[in-house]
């Protein structure tokens, strides 16, 4: 088969590499003893998660009285460090769902780390909600079943369960998505390996052949969880909005909630994965698989949903005030000019004005300057739901029961933690599975290697117009 | 192979005839004086007007949006889209009608225009609207409609037009045109983002002048997406039909076919979201948006929600309906009508409303005027459900809409022949 | 299941040869017994024969279930078994089921059909398969006769017809 690529796109893979390089250069880091920049990694990894684990342990010892949540604050760095790595876990099926249904091929690049950082986030985001029912050790009352106590159900009209249907249904989808893709690849390692290390990939690998009909069946079935996680994963952040959007509290209530919450989520989740592959990619050495066109690619989804969030910010401001409603009017000026003034201002610093710079090509391709800004904008998304819950509930409708939350050492140990999980799981991933879909980019490899594409191809095609269209004056390559 | 539309002179007549009929009907429903102050006709004006007018816009939308995502597929189609934008300054002067009623006080369309409103002194004194009067008022209504449909055609269409056009013949491998056409293109992104959300709020979310949600532009906009989709289908596979178009394979049908299915479930979502989210807080201001449409529009409630998720998801969700010409069109007529539909009843309800309070306040002095206008009402023709002479006007307006795309179909090659992905197009496989 | 495969296969060292190969063997009615490749290569199926697959059937048999399980319980539990009034809403409050139904929807087709998937490609965790050649989830395009029970003749017919559409190697294996 041929495929027909314009001349004016740019290669995804550079290199020149051959099927067998992609082989050689993804699985090495699987075979090899990690390095000293993994291993200190890795330490660090450990100690931050040691922190979150005697905080957490700190939490259910003493009760939720160690953090500093009142009757009017019930949520606060909590729910804040729960929707924020709830965010960051939506580009992993962002990439690999919707951007396979929009066939944009550069995805075949980063989708493997960026499912992989979904499930760790989620797991991240898991965290919050299971600790602050304060009885963690009942949480599975919050799953409707035939139970003791009444038979009492659980409220199938409260957002709050639809979230926990939502997020639970969120990492079983995208762990079958993930973990589908990984298995030709385990596969891959498998059949370089011996000895025990053969036993185990064989394991994980599920025994897979790459038999021409199990092929078939699994770009099907990749094809429908695509689309499937697509409207999964709109969903999610969704009904998250909803938890706050059903509400009748100024501020939260407003309907464009549930499009605005998706685009900043994928706003955050973008600029997590950058963050993660800029780095990824130098320590493990996958500059010709993560090119810049990959990071250009994904500055431009930055700079979309970062604009998409600025329109929704300024929706809502102007919107508070064409509603005529003192509540909603107060809502907003108080995010702008309260107590927290800070951090509403460092929202629309960090996630409005400061991605416009994107629309210069220059700083789209610059490493440094992108990878700065995905820090920027991760912190910006933070103060986002920090606006939106601190200062809500610190201004309530009652003045008297308004107050300063700020957090203590217990909720900011236990999201230190996070990290420490999220990068501990990260790390481990970076040894055990190919970051990088082995099977995806070979198979774009004729159509996105830079010696098939772009403007070095050696192996272009002259195409004289087989097909007869009338003045097809520029050439495309024929890769075949 | 043929590229070069031409629109015959009996095509012409047909489409010329129908404008004919639109606009008679459109006379008749000023007759039609059931909903006081001509309300059927200023109503059915507005309706259509902002209907078409966006379905302009937003393909002018469509391709800075595609342009940008570095899209292929959808090139050898591109000028459809391109046609369609041209028709926006036609809709500017179709809007044009509406301002100069809104200084000259020819219709109540806008309860946010009546004198006196922002006046504490006098009984028109609506407090509410006088705290949005820095929105709603005549001079940002005029500015903004002339101005940024305006802007929409002349900074951007027009140009973007022309440079494509230009590409055919002066084309050259260095892709100049290709790379200025992506610069407009990016640009027109987010000025179309925030303006075309000013100006659905004035000219449509303004009718029900004290209701307010922040959802409703991207749910409009939603809607004028599905509708020109489903516009596009038609006119490609009647083009193809006509022996033009033989490029366009089945293959980029079916991702029409698929966007179609994906933007009717978008659209639903945000449907669900903005009514489920005012359902469940219940805040009375909110809530008797949908309580009057749910109540005395029932048949338009339903209706809305069966032609343009219900019937489109099922008939859709199999991959080889996007394939059948038959069963493909058939959902793009549901979903065409279905989001005109959608639109009747953002604008009627709140319409017959505002028609229905100012004839109270003129005839009843002060007092409690038109609170029965939110109680059940019986069936008014042209209200309660788009009458005879609604559809004669709907369709006088798609062919005085097509009139102009095909005009325009018919001034360059069907083919944007030099594109720089014009290859891959042309080799579009699912 | 027969106990032992004997295997004629050739090797390919690029999926456009291996495809041209194929077309030839179809030319000659050739029985292929598999394919195996280290990616989906586009446009072997349809050269192969193979039928469509009905996975998104299941798919939509699985989430067609998982909507009514969900609806269903949550009607039982609210309108029959322990009604409760939340928030002044009827006690069957269908937009507020919606956001629940669909999330079951989803889980119940994703799991069906991964579930399906392996199950009817035979592969679970801990199975076995043989492997023909090591390099084939690597760089390699492998073609497979199955030679039971055939002559010397036919076998060096099928020995000759990988060599000459361009096979790196041809081997034979009993699996």
């Amino acid at each position: 088969m041929s495929a027909v690529v314009s001349k004016i796109r740019e290669p995804l893979i550079t290199g020149g590499k051959s099927y067998h390089d992609i082989t050689e250069d993804l699985c090495s880091p699987t075979e090899s003893v990690p390095n000293a920049t993994w291993i200190f990694a890795f330490v660090a990894s450990v100690g931050l998660l040691t922190v979150g684990l005697f905080c957490i342990f700190w939490t259910i010892w003493f009760g939720i009285g160690a953090w500093n949540l009142n009757r009017t604050i019930g949520w606060g760095w909590d729910i804040t460090n729960f929707v924020w790595w709830i965010g960051i876990g939506h580009a992993g099926t962002l990439i690999s769902a919707i951007l396979l249904l929009f066939r944009q091929k550069w995805r075949t690049g980063v989708n493997r780390a960026a499912e992989a950082m979904t499930i760790f986030a989620v797991m991240c985001a898991g965290l919050f909600p299971a600790l602050h029912t304060g009885r963690p050790w009942f949480d599975f009352f919050m799953f409707p079943y035939p139970n003791s106590r009444g038979p009492l159900w659980v409220n199938f009209n409260s957002p709050l369960l639809w979230d926990l249907f939502a997020i639970s249904t969120y990492f079983t989808v995208s762990l079958l998505f993930w973990y589908t893709g990984l298995v030709p690849d385990f596969a891959t390692v498998r059949d370089r390996a011996t000895g025990l290390r053969k036993k185990i990939y064989n394991f994980l690998s599920f025994g897979w052949t790459g038999s021409a009909k199990h092929w078939q069946r699994w770009e099907y079935l990749s094809l429908v969880l695509a689309g499937l996680a697509t409207p999964l994963v709109l969903s999610v952040h969704t009904i998250v909005s909803f938890d706050f959007a059903t509400s009748v509290i100024p501020g939260w209530h407003t309907t464009i909630f549930p499009p605005y919450f998706v685009a900043g989520a994928v706003f955050s989740g973008f600029a997590m994965v950058l963050t993660l592959m800029i780095m990824t990619r130098k320590i493990l050495s996958l500059e010709d698989y993560i090119t810049i066109e990959h990071i250009e690619s994904m500055n431009k989804v930055i700079l979309c949903t970062g604009s998409i969030v600025g329109v929704a910010y300024l929706t809502e401001l102007f919107v508070a005030w064409y509603s005529g409603y003192v509540y909603e009017q107060f809502a907003f000026y108080n995010r702008a000019a309260g107590i927290y003034w800070w951090s509403y201002f460092g929202m629309m610093a960090c996630n409005v004005i400061s991605p416009q710079i994107f629309w210069i090509k220059k700083f789209r391709r610059n490493i440094f300057i992108t990878f700065f800004m995905s820090i920027f904008i991760n912190i910006g998304m933070w103060f986002e739901r920090f606006v939106i819950i601190a200062t809500t509930l610190a201004r309530d409708y009652l003045p008297s029961s308004w107050s300063y939350y700020y957090p203590t050492w217990v909720e900011m140990g236990i999201y230190i933690g996070t990290f420490g999980l999220f990068f501990v799981l990260f790390l481990l991933f970076t040894r055990v599975a190919p970051v990088v879909a082995i099977a995806e980019v070979k198979s774009i490899l004729k159509t996105g290697g830079d010696q098939y594409v772009g403007k070095n191809a050696t192996h272009a095609h002259h195409h004289a117009a087989s097909h007869d269209h009338g003045h097809d004056s520029h050439d495309d390559h024929h890769a075949h | 192979m043929n590229n070069q539309f031409t629109f015959e002179g009996k095509q012409r007549t047909t489409l010329i005839g129908f404008i004919i009929l639109g606009a008679i009907c459109l006379g008749l429903s000023f007759l039609d004086n059931t909903v006081p102050y001509h309300m059927r006709f200023w109503s059915n004006f507005l309706h259509n007007t902002v209907f078409f007018t966006g379905i302009s816009f937003i393909s002018l939308f469509v391709l800075a949006a595609f342009t940008t995502a570095y899209g292929g597929w959808y090139v050898v189609m591109k000028r459809v889209w391109e046609a369609y934008s041209q028709f926006l300054i036609v809709g500017l002067l179709l809007m044009l009608v509406i301002i100069a009623g809104v200084w000259g006080h020819f219709h109540h369309l806008y309860h946010w225009a009546a004198d006196g409103i922002t006046d504490p002194n006098s009984p028109a004194y609506d407090p509410i609207l006088a705290g949005k009067a820095g929105f709603l008022n005549k001079y940002w209504y005029t500015f903004g409609t002339i101005g940024f449909i305006g802007m929409w055609y002349f900074v951007f269409a027009v140009p973007m037009r022309r440079i494509s056009v230009a590409e055919d013949t002066e084309g050259t491998t260095d892709f100049e045109h290709h790379e200025r056409y992506r610069k407009f293109s990016a640009f027109f992104l987010p000025i179309a983002a925030f303006s075309s959300a000013a100006m659905i709020w004035q000219w449509v979310m303004s009718i029900d002048s004290h209701w307010y949600s922040t959802m409703f532009a991207w749910y409009s906009t939603a809607s004028w997406f599905v509708s020109a989709l489903a516009l596009t289908i038609m006119t490609i596979i009647w083009l193809k039909s006509k022996g033009y178009y033989e490029q366009v394979t089945d293959e980029h049908i079916h991702d029409l076919g698929k966007l179609l299915f994906a933007f009717s479930v978008f659209w639903t979502y945000l449907w669900f979201s903005q009514f489920m989210l005012i359902w469940y807080a219940n805040i009375g201001e909110e809530t008797i948006y949908f309580k009057e449409r749910v109540t005395n529009y029932p048949v338009l409630w339903y209706g809305n929600l069966v032609m343009n998720f219900v019937l489109p998801f099922l008939i859709l969700m199999r991959n080889s309906t996007k394939r059948k010409y038959g069963t493909l069109i058939l959902c793009c007529l549901l979903t065409f009508f279905g989001h005109w539909w959608d639109f009747f009843m953002m604008i009627k309800p709140g319409a017959k409303i505002n028609a229905d309070h100012a004839y109270h306040a003129a005839h009843s002095a002060g007092g409690d005027h038109g609170h029965a206008a939110h109680g059940v009402q019986g069936f008014v023709s042209g209200f309660t459900l788009p009458g005879f002479l609604e559809i004669g006007i709907f369709l006088g307006f798609l062919a005085l809409f097509l009139y102009v795309v095909l005009g325009q179909l018919a001034k360059a090659s069907l083919v944007p022949k030099n594109d720089p992905y014009l290859g891959e197009s042309l080799h579009h496989h699912v | 299941m027969s106990a032992h495969k004997e295997v004629l296969y050739g090797l390919y060292d690029d999926e456009e040869i291996m495809l041209d190969a194929i077309r030839v063997a179809n030319k000659q009615h050739l029985d292929i017994m598999d394919v195996f490749t280290p990616f989906p290569v586009h446009g072997l199926d349809p050269l192969l024969g193979l039928e469509e697959s009905r996975l998104h059937i299941a798919g939509f048999v699985y989430g067609a279930i998982g909507t009514l399980t969900a609806f269903g319980v949550m009607t039982w539990i609210f309108t029959r078994d322990w009604p409760v009034i939340f928030g002044g809403k009827p006690y069957w409050s269908v937009p507020a089921f919606i956001p629940i139904t669909f999330e079951l929807t989803v889980l119940f087709a994703s799991i069906g059909m991964v579930v399906s998937f392996y199950t009817v490609c035979g592969l679970a965790p801990g199975v076995v398969n043989p492997v023909l050649d090591d390099r084939i989830t690597d760089d390699k395009f492998c073609i497979a006769f199955q030679t039971n029970g055939l002559s010397s003749s036919e076998i060096d017919k099928y020995s000759s017809f990988l060599k000459s559409t361009g096979a790196s190697e041809v081997s034979s294996k009993v699996i």
